[in-house]
C-alpha cells in the first residue's frame, strides 16, 4: 500500500545451495537475471498534483503490451480516478524518461488499474500461464518488483505461500518484503512470468504480502483492449463496480444463512459464510472485580473494499454481547448496558456519507419459536456519490429480564437499502432464547 | 380635617424607601434649597424657593410651583404640572428628589407581633435534603461500577455551590434593587429549580426510552430553559412584586432565544450534535408504549430510505 511506512526487518534469510526449484542457480543470479529482463518494463506511477506540478503518491506498474499498455492498482489510480480535475497521471522508467498515462480501465473489487504510456516499445511481461491452473506451487521463490519509497526500482526475493483463506477477494500471499510505493509493480516467477501484482501488506506482521492474483489482470487486460473508449467518467464507473461488487457479496452471505450460536440463555446468529474472522472477549479476569459479566462474540468480515484513500467500505461485521449482571440491580444494569451498545456509526466522512437517520422501537418478532421481545434500533446512512449505497446498522437488545441481556449487532457497510432490510430482519429473526 | 394640622413632608430615597421625614406645621410649607424654607432640600437641581404647599378651598393638600426652572414632576416624576393635588401616596419630583407629603391621619399597618416572621429553615433545610438525596439516587442508580464516596461528593457538592452561587446572586441584585437581599426565599427559589432540574432529567430518560421518543432526551434543554426561566421570574418577583406581564415577557424572550440558538446549534450537520437515537436505557419494566410487530419496524425503517435519499442531494 501507499500508506504510511513502518520499520520492516532486512532482507531475505542468506542463500542456500539446496534451493527448490528444479535447476539450481545461485539466488543472487536469478534475481540479477529477472531484473535485468524487467528493467525497461518497470514503472513508476505518479499522482501529480496537477496545480502545483509536485507528486502527491506515488505506485509502481509494469508494461503488458508493446504498445504501451501497463497495469498498476487501483488504488494507485483512485485520486486521480475520482478527481481528474485536481490530479493528473505521469510516469517514470528505470532510465529516467519519464511521459504521460492514460487511464483506460479499473478493476475497484481486484484493486487493478489498465493504464497506457505515451511512448510504444520496449518489451513487455507475459503472465505466468500456471495462472489459470492454480498458479505457482507454495514455497516456490518469487520476485517482487517496484519503486519503495520513491528510492529507486527494486527486486526484492520471497516465497509465495497460496491464496490467502478467509478473504472474499481472492489474494496471494507472498513472504517478502512489499513496500509502500511497490503496490503495482509485477511479483514473478524465476522465469519472469507474473503470477501477482503487488497490493498490500499486513501492518504489525513481518514480511506478509499480498499480491492480486494474474489471472484478474488478465481479464482486466482483455476487457480494456476490447473497449472502444475508456470510461468518462470514473466516478460512475467506481460507482458501478461497487454497486455490482456488493450485490454478489451480500448474495453469498443470505445464500450462506445464518447458524446460531449460544451466549448464556441466549442463541444469537452467526454468517455461515467462509470469509469471517471471529474474535471472543470477556471482562471475566478484570480487577476490581466486574459487577456484570460481559462475553462478546465479534465476526468480521475480510471484505473491505478500497474505494479512496478516505473510504474504505464493503464489510459486514456480526457482534454479540451477552451481559449477566453479577451485584447490579436492574436500573444499574440497564445504565451499564447502555455502555454496551452503540446503534449508531460515530463519526463519519462529510464528504462520502449523509448523516445518519435512525429508527428504534419496541419489538416483538412474529416468527414461530421462543423469542424475547427485542429493543431494536435500525441507523443507515447513504453514499453521496453513489446512488443506491448504504451503510446500515441494526442493534436488538433484548428486553425479557432486567439483570440479562444479549445485545446483538449486523453493520453493513456499503450494501443495497432493500438487501440490508431483507438481511438485519433475517438477522432479527434468529434471536432467540433456550431458557 | 383642622387646615392647621400638621403634615409630614417625605424625602424617598431611590427605592420608595423614605430617606427623611420633616413634621411641618402652618398654612403654607415652603420647601426649597434655602434657608428661609421650611424644608430645605440640598439637590442642586431644585430651586432656592421651589414650591410650597397649601389647602385649597376644600381643604385638600395642594402643591404649587414658585416659577422654578425644573418644575414640579407629577405621576411618578414624568408629568410637569405647575399645581398639583396631593393624596397620601402622591409620590412627585422636584430636581432629582422624590418627594411625598402625609397628613396625621394617614392608617399604617398594625404592629406586628413577635414570633409570626415567615420560618425558612425547615423549607430550605427540607428542600436542600430532597435536592441532595434526588441527586445521590440518580447518582446511585446509574452507577455499575465500584463504589467511590468521590463519585457522588464531588457532583453533590458541585450542584450545591451551583445553587448557593445563583441565590447568592439573585440576593445582591435584590439588596441593590429592593434594598433586602432575601437570601433565604431566593435560597428556596434556588434549591426547588434544582429539584425540578432532576425531576425533569430522569423523567425525560424514562420517556424517551418507554414511548421510544428520541426528541424527548434530544430536545431536552427546552424543559431544562423553561425551568430556569421560571425560577428567573420567581426571584424577580422576590425583588419588586407586580408586573408580572411585563417580567413574563422578557423572561419568556430571552427564554425563546436561548432554545432557539440551542435549536440551531443542534441541528447544524456540521456539529453533528443531534441525537439521532435514545442513548440511555432502563429497566424492560419501564417500556410505556406497545410492542411493535415486525412488519411495522421494518416499514418504517424501508421509509427512513427515501430521506436519506433527499439527504444525499443536499450540500454536505
Amino acid at each position: 500500500m501507499l500508506l504510511a511506512a513502518l520499520a520492516v526487518a532486512g532482507g531475505l534469510a542468506a542463500a542456500r545451495a539446496d534451493e527448490p526449484r528444479a535447476a539450481p542457480a545461485p539466488l543472487s543470479s536469478t534475481a540479477e537475471t529477472v531484473y535485468a529482463a524487467a528493467r525497461p518494463r518497470l514503472l513508476q506511477i505518479r499522482t501529480i498534483v496537477d496545480a502545483a506540478g509536485r507528486q502527491y503518491e506515488i505506485g509502481s506498474g509494469f508494461l503488458v503490451s508493446d504498445d504501451g499498455l501497463a497495469i498498476t492498482n487501483y488504488h494507485v489510480v483512485s485520486q486521480y480516478a475520482l478527481e481528474p480535475q485536481t490530479y493528473r497521471l505521469d510516469y517514470a522508467r528505470a532510465d529516467g524518461s519519464k511521459g504521460k498515462l492514460d487511464l483506460l480501465a479499473i478493476d475497484v473489487a481486484n484493486d487493478l488499474a489498465v493504464v497506457r504510456i505515451d511512448t510504444k516499445g520496449g518489451g513487455f511481461f507475459r503472465f505466468d500461464p500456471r495462472a489459470e491452473t492454480g498458479g505457482p506451487q507454495k514455497g516456490e521463490r518469487l520476485f517482487s518488483m517496484g519503486n519503495p519509497l520513491d528510492l529507486g526500482f527494486t527486486i526484492v526475493e520471497g516465497t509465495y505461500n497460496g491464496p490467502v483463506e478467509r478473504i472474499y477477494n481472492e489474494r496471494l500471499h507472498f513472504s517478502g518484503a512489499i513496500n509502500p510505493g511497490m503496490s503495482g509493480g509485477p511479483t514473478v516467477t524465476a522465469d519472469g512470468a507474473v503470477a501477482g501484482i503487488n497490493v498490500a501488506r499486513q501492518l504489525g506482521g513481518e514480511l506478509v504480502s499480498f499480491l492480486v492474483p494474474a489471472r484478474f489482470a488478465e481479464a482486466l487486460l482483455a476487457r480494456a483492449e476490447a473497449q472502444a473508449a475508456p470510461p468518462k467518467d470514473f466516478v460512475a464507473e467506481v460507482g458501478r463496480q461497487f454497486t455490482q461488487w456488493q450485490a454478489g457479496l451480500y448474495g453469498s452471505l443470505d445464500a450462506g444463512g445464518f447458524r446460531p450460536i449460544t451466549l448464556g440463555d441466549y442463541e444469537a446468529p452467526e454468517s455461515r459464510a467462509a470469509w469471517f474472522s471471529c474474535w471472543g472477549r470477556t471482562n471475566a479476569g478484570q480487577v476490581p472485580k466486574p459487577r456484570a459479566t460481559i462475553d462478546v462474540s465479534t465476526c468480521n468480515s475480510d471484505t473491505q473494499l478500497f474505494i479512496a484513500n478516505d473510504l474504505n467500505t464493503g464489510f459486514v461485521r456480526l457482534t454479540h454481547v451477552y451481559v449477566k449482571s453479577d451485584s447490579l440491580n436492574e436500573f444499574q444494569f440497564a445504565a451499564f448496558l447502555s455502555q454496551q451498545v452503540r446503534p449508531g456509526f460515530g463519526g463519519r466522512s462529510r464528504k462520502w456519507q449523509t448523516p445518519e437517520r435512525c429508527h428504534e422501537d419496541f419489538l416483538a418478532v412474529a416468527a414461530s419459536g421462543p423469542r424475547p421481545p427485542l429493543r431494536s434500533v435500525w441507523c443507515a446512512r447513504a453514499y453521496r456519490a453513489f446512488p443506491g449505497l448504504y451503510d446500515a446498522m441494526l442493534t436488538a437488545v433484548t428486553q425479557d429480564s432486567g439483570t440479562e441481556a444479549l445485545v446483538s449487532q449486523l453493520n453493513m457497510h456499503g450494501v443495497g437499502y432493500d438487501t440490508a432490510v431483507a438481511l438485519g430482519r433475517r438477522f432479527l429473526e434468529a434471536v432467540t432464547w433456550t431458557k | 380635617m383642622s387646615a392647621d394640622e400638621a403634615i409630614w413632608v417625605e424625602v424617598l430615597g431611590r427605592h420608595r424607601g423614605v430617606a427623611m421625614r420633616h413634621r411641618c406645621a402652618g398654612r403654607v410649607v415652603r420647601i426649597g434649597r434655602a434657608y428661609s424654607n421650611d424644608v430645605v432640600l440640598d439637590d442642586p437641581y431644585v430651586a432656592p424657593e421651589h414650591l410650597h404647599i397649601v389647602r385649597d378651598e376644600t381643604g385638600a393638600l395642594v402643591a404649587e410651583d414658585l416659577g422654578s426652572a425644573n418644575g414640579l414632576m407629577a405621576d411618578r416624576g414624568s408629568v410637569r404640572a405647575r399645581r398639583l393635588v396631593l393624596a397620601d401616596d402622591t409620590v412627585f419630583r422636584i430636581g432629582h428628589t422624590q418627594l411625598r407629603v402625609r397628613t396625621a391621619g394617614h392608617a399604617v399597618a398594625p404592629e406586628r407581633v413577635f414570633g409570626a416572621a415567615v420560618r425558612w429553615w425547615p423549607a430550605l433545610a427540607a428542600a436542600g435534603v430532597a435536592m441532595l438525596a434526588v441527586g445521590a439516587a440518580m447518582l446511585w442508580l446509574a452507577d455499575y461500577g465500584e463504589f467511590r464516596p468521590a463519585n457522588y461528593v464531588v457532583p453533590l457538592l458541585a450542584m450545591a455551590v451551583l445553587v448557593l452561587v445563583w441565590s447568592a446572586v439573585w440576593s445582591v441584585v435584590s439588596r441593590i434593587f429592593a434594598g433586602q437581599a432575601r437570601f433565604e426565599a431566593n435560597l428556596l427559589i434556588g434549591l426547588a429549580a434544582a429539584v425540578a432540574f432532576e425531576a425533569w432529567y430522569e423523567l425525560s430518560e424514562v420517556g424517551a426510552f418507554g414511548l421510544s421518543w428520541g426528541a424527548l432526551a434530544a430536545y431536552r434543554y427546552v424543559g431544562f430553559w423553561c425551568i430556569l426561566a421560571l425560577a428567573a421570574i420567581a426571584h424577580l418577583q422576590q425583588i419588586s412584586p407586580g408586573r408580572l406581564a411585563a417580567k413574563a415577557g422578557l423572561i419568556g424572550g430571552l427564554l425563546a432565544i436561548a432554545i432557539a440558538v440551542q435549536v440551531l446549534v443542534q441541528h447544524d450537520p456540521r456539529t453533528g450534535l443531534e441525537e439521532s437515537y435514545v442513548r440511555r436505557l432502563m429497566p424492560p419494566a419501564f417500556r410505556l408504549s406497545r410492542v411493535e410487530n415486525e412488519d411495522a419496524f421494518f416499514a418504517a425503517v424501508a421509509k427512513l430510505q427515501g430521506e436519506l435519499d433527499r439527504d444525499r442531494s443536499e450540500a454536505p
